[in-house]
C-alpha cells in the first residue's frame, strides 16, 4: 500500500535522475575554495599581463621595449611594495601578513595604474581599463579570503589616486623619469604575479579543507 | 731554460736562436729531426703560414759544438670564438646554475672567467665540484624584478672572447625530469597501464613549489603520442591503450607557474594485461572445467560509481548520486 507508493515515487526519482539537471548539490564556498579562485585570478591576470605590457612598453619606445632592457633602479618613491623578499622570511609569513602583503600591494597597483599616463591608442586605453577591472575582482577576492579567515583588512590605500608624486609643471608624456616609474611598475606588477602564485599555493595547503555543505533543490517535484 | 710560444694558425713565426748572432752557424730541429737549411734566415727558423701539425719542441744547436742554445713548445692554435653559455635553474628557490662550452677548440690551453651581477652587487658563482665548466649561484632573495646578468670571458694566448645573458629570476626555471618511471600492467583489464614517477631529487621544496607533469605514451608499433597533462599527484592510469601491444611511456615535470618543462623522463615500456590463452582440452576434463568453470563465475566487478576513473565532473555530482543510491536503499528497506 503505502511502502508500495513510498517505493514507486523513490523509483520514479531515480530513473529521472540524470535527467535533472537542477538537482543542485552546491557548496558553500569556503575559504579553500576562494583561495583557488583567487589563485586561478592571478594566473588569468599575469598571462593578460604579458599583452598589456607588451603594447604599453611600445608605447613608450625605446628602450623600455627593448627584452634585455635591465636599467638600474633609481632612488624615487616607490610606488608598490616590492614582491622582493629574503626565502626563509617569506617561509615564515603568518597567512596573516602573507595576505595582506598581497592585498597591500595589489591595491596600490590599482591606484597606480589608472593614473598611468594612457594618451596613446584607444586600444591602449581600452585593455588598460579591461585589466584594471581584472585587478579591482583580485583585490576583493583576496579581501573575501581575509574576511572568510577572519583577518583584518589592511588599511586601504591613500584617499588620493596613488600614482606618481606630482612633478613640478606636471608630467609631460615624454619626460623619461616618468616613463621609467611606469616600467618598473608593470615590473613589479609581473614579478607580484608570479609570488602570488607560490603564497596562493602555500595558503592552499596550510588553510583547512572547504566545508561542504549539501543543499539538494529537486525541481519539479 | 724552455720557452712555450703560442701562434695563430696561419701566421708567419719566426723564431731566434736565443742569444745567438744572426750570422751565427746553427742548426734547428723540430722534434728531434733536423730542420733544412731552406727554412732559415740566417740564424732565423722562418715558419710560414703555420698549420696545427707543426706543433712541437724547436730546438737551436751550436753549429760545430752542438750546443742547446734555445729551445721552445711551439702550441699553433687559434682565438676563442664566442662561448656558449647557458644558466638553469634546476633547483628552484635554491639557485641556479651556469655552464658553458667553446663551440670550435681552440688547441691551446683556455681559461674562463665569469661574472654574476644583480643590479648593483656581484654575486659569487661557486666552481661546481665535478664539472669544470659550471658553476652555481645561490639566490639570496626571492621574487626579484632586477634581471641577473651573467657574462662569460674566455680567453687564451692568441685572444678573447665573451658572450652575455640576462634574464629574470623566473625565466630560467627549468626542473630535471621525474625520476624512478614505473608502469605495470593492470591485473584483469587490458586496457590499463599504471604509471608512477617521482619528483625530481634536485628540487627542494615540491610541498611549496610544486611541480606539474606531462605523460606522453604510444605504443611501439605506432608514431603517434598521447598526451596527459597531471595538475598534481604521480601517478596516472591510461585506460585506452591498446590491449596486448607493448607500449613506451615518457614523464616531463614544469614547475606549476614558471619556467619551462624539463627533458622527457628515461623511456619505460610496459604491456597491459592479457589474459592466459586457454589450453585444449579432452572430453573428460571438459565436464569437469565446465562445472568448476560454473561455480568459479561471476559477474564483472562493478565499477564504483563515484569511482576516480568514472566520474567527469566534479565531485560534487559523485555526492549525488551516492545520495541517490542510499534514498533507494532505504526506501527498499521501509517496503
Amino acid at each position: 500500500g503505502d511502502s508500495w507508493g513510498i517505493f514507486t515515487f523513490l523509483c520514479a526519482a531515480l530513473c529521472n535522475l540524470p535527467a535533472l539537471p537542477a538537482l543542485n548539490c552546491t557548496e558553500e564556498l569556503g575559504p579553500g575554495r576562494s583561495i583557488q579562485k583567487t589563485y586561478d585570478l592571478t594566473r588569468y591576470l599575469e598571462h593578460q599581463l604579458r599583452t598589456l605590457a607588451g603594447t604599453y612598453l611600445n608605447y613608450l619606445g625605446p628602450p623600455f621595449n627593448e627584452p634585455d632592457f635591465n636599467p638600474p633602479r633609481l632612488a624615487r618613491a616607490e610606488r608598490v611594495p616590492s614582491a622582493t623578499v629574503d626565502l626563509d622570511l617569506w617561509r615564515g609569513l603568518t597567512d596573516n601578513a602573507r595576505l595582506a602583503a598581497n592585498y597591500r600591494a595589489y591595491s596600490r597597483v590599482l591606484c597606480s595604474l589608472r593614473a598611468l599616463d594612457a594618451q596613446g591608442t584607444a586600444e591602449l586605453r581600452h585593455r588598460l581599463g579591461h585589466f584594471c577591472s581584472s585587478l579591482q575582482g583580485l583585490v576583493l577576492s583576496i579581501a573575501g579570503v581575509m574576511s572568510s579567515l577572519g583577518y583584518p583588512l589592511p588599511a586601504g590605500p591613500p584617499a588620493s589616486p596613488g600614482g606618481a608624486p606630482a612633478q613640478p609643471g606636471g608630467a609631460a608624456p615624454n619626460d623619461f623619469l616618468k616613463k621609467m616609474d611606469d616600467f618598473w611598475l608593470l615590473k613589479e606588477l609581473q614579478t607580484w604575479l608570479w609570488r602570488s602564485a607560490k603564497d596562493f599555493n602555500r595558503l592552499k595547503k596550510k588553510v583547512p579543507p572547504a566545508v561542504v555543505t549539501l543543499r539538494m533543490e529537486a525541481r519539479g517535484f | 731554460e724552455s720557452h712555450i710560444q703560442y701562434e695563430r694558425v696561419g701566421a708567419d713565426v719566426t723564431m731566434k736562436c736565443g742569444s745567438m748572432d744572426w750570422d751565427s752557424a746553427v742548426t734547428w730541429t723540430a722534434n728531434g729531426t733536423d730542420i733544412d737549411e731552406s727554412h732559415l734566415n740566417g740564424s732565423y727558423l722562418i715558419l710560414k703560414n703555420v698549420d696545427l701539425t707543426q706543433s712541437g719542441q724547436y730546438s737551436c744547436y751550436e753549429g760545430s759544438s752542438w750546443h742547446l742554445k734555445y729551445q721552445t713548445y711551439l702550441r699553433v692554435g687559434v682565438p676563442p670564438k664566442e662561448p656558449v653559455l647557458m644558466c638553469r635553474s634546476n633547483n628552484y628557490p635554491k639557485g641556479f646554475y651556469c655552464s658553458w662550452h667553446l663551440p670550435t677548440p681552440t688547441y691551446i690551453p683556455n681559461s674562463f672567467n665569469i661574472s654574476v651581477i644583480h643590479g648593483t652587487r656581484e654575486m659569487v658563482c661557486e666552481k661546481d665540484v665535478f664539472l669544470k665548466n659550471r658553476c652555481h649561484i645561490r639566490y639570496l632573495q626571492l621574487f626579484s624584478t632586477v634581471k641577473y646578468k651573467v657574462t662569460l670571458t674566455v680567453t687564451n694566448a692568441l685572444g678573447k672572447s665573451s658572450t652575455t645573458l640576462t634574464f629574470d629570476e623566473f625565466a630560467i626555471v627549468k626542473p630535471d625530469p621525474p625520476e624512478s618511471v614505473v608502469a605495470k600492467p593492470v591485473p584483469n583489464n587490458p586496457r590499463r597501464l599504471e604509471v608512477s614517477w617521482q619528483n625530481p631529487s634536485s628540487w627542494p621544496d615540491p610541498e611549496s613549489f610544486p611541480l606539474k607533469f606531462f605523460l606522453r605514451y604510444r605504443p611501439l608499433i605506432l608514431d603517434q603520442w598521447q598526451h596527459v597533462e597531471l595538475s598534481d599527484g604521480t601517478s596516472h592510469t591510461i585506460t585506452d591503450a591498446y590491449a596486448g601491444k607493448e607500449y613506451i611511456i615518457q614523464v616531463a615535470a614544469k614547475d606549476n607557474d614558471i619556467g619551462t618543462w624539463s627533458d622527457w623522463s628515461v623511456a619505460v615500456h610496459a604491456t597491459p594485461w592479457t589474459e592466459e590463452p586457454k589450453h585444449l582440452t579432452t572430453e573428460a576434463q571438459i565436464t569437469e572445467t565446465t562445472s568448476t568453470s560454473t561455480s568459479s563465475f561471476m559477474p564483472p566487478p562493478t565499477t564504483k560509481i563515484c569511482d576516480k576513473g568514472a566520474v567527469v565532473g566534479s565531485g560534487a555530482v559523485a555526492v549525488c548520486w551516492t545520495a541517490g543510491l542510499v534514498l533507494a536503499a532505504y526506501g527498499i528497506l521501509f517496503i
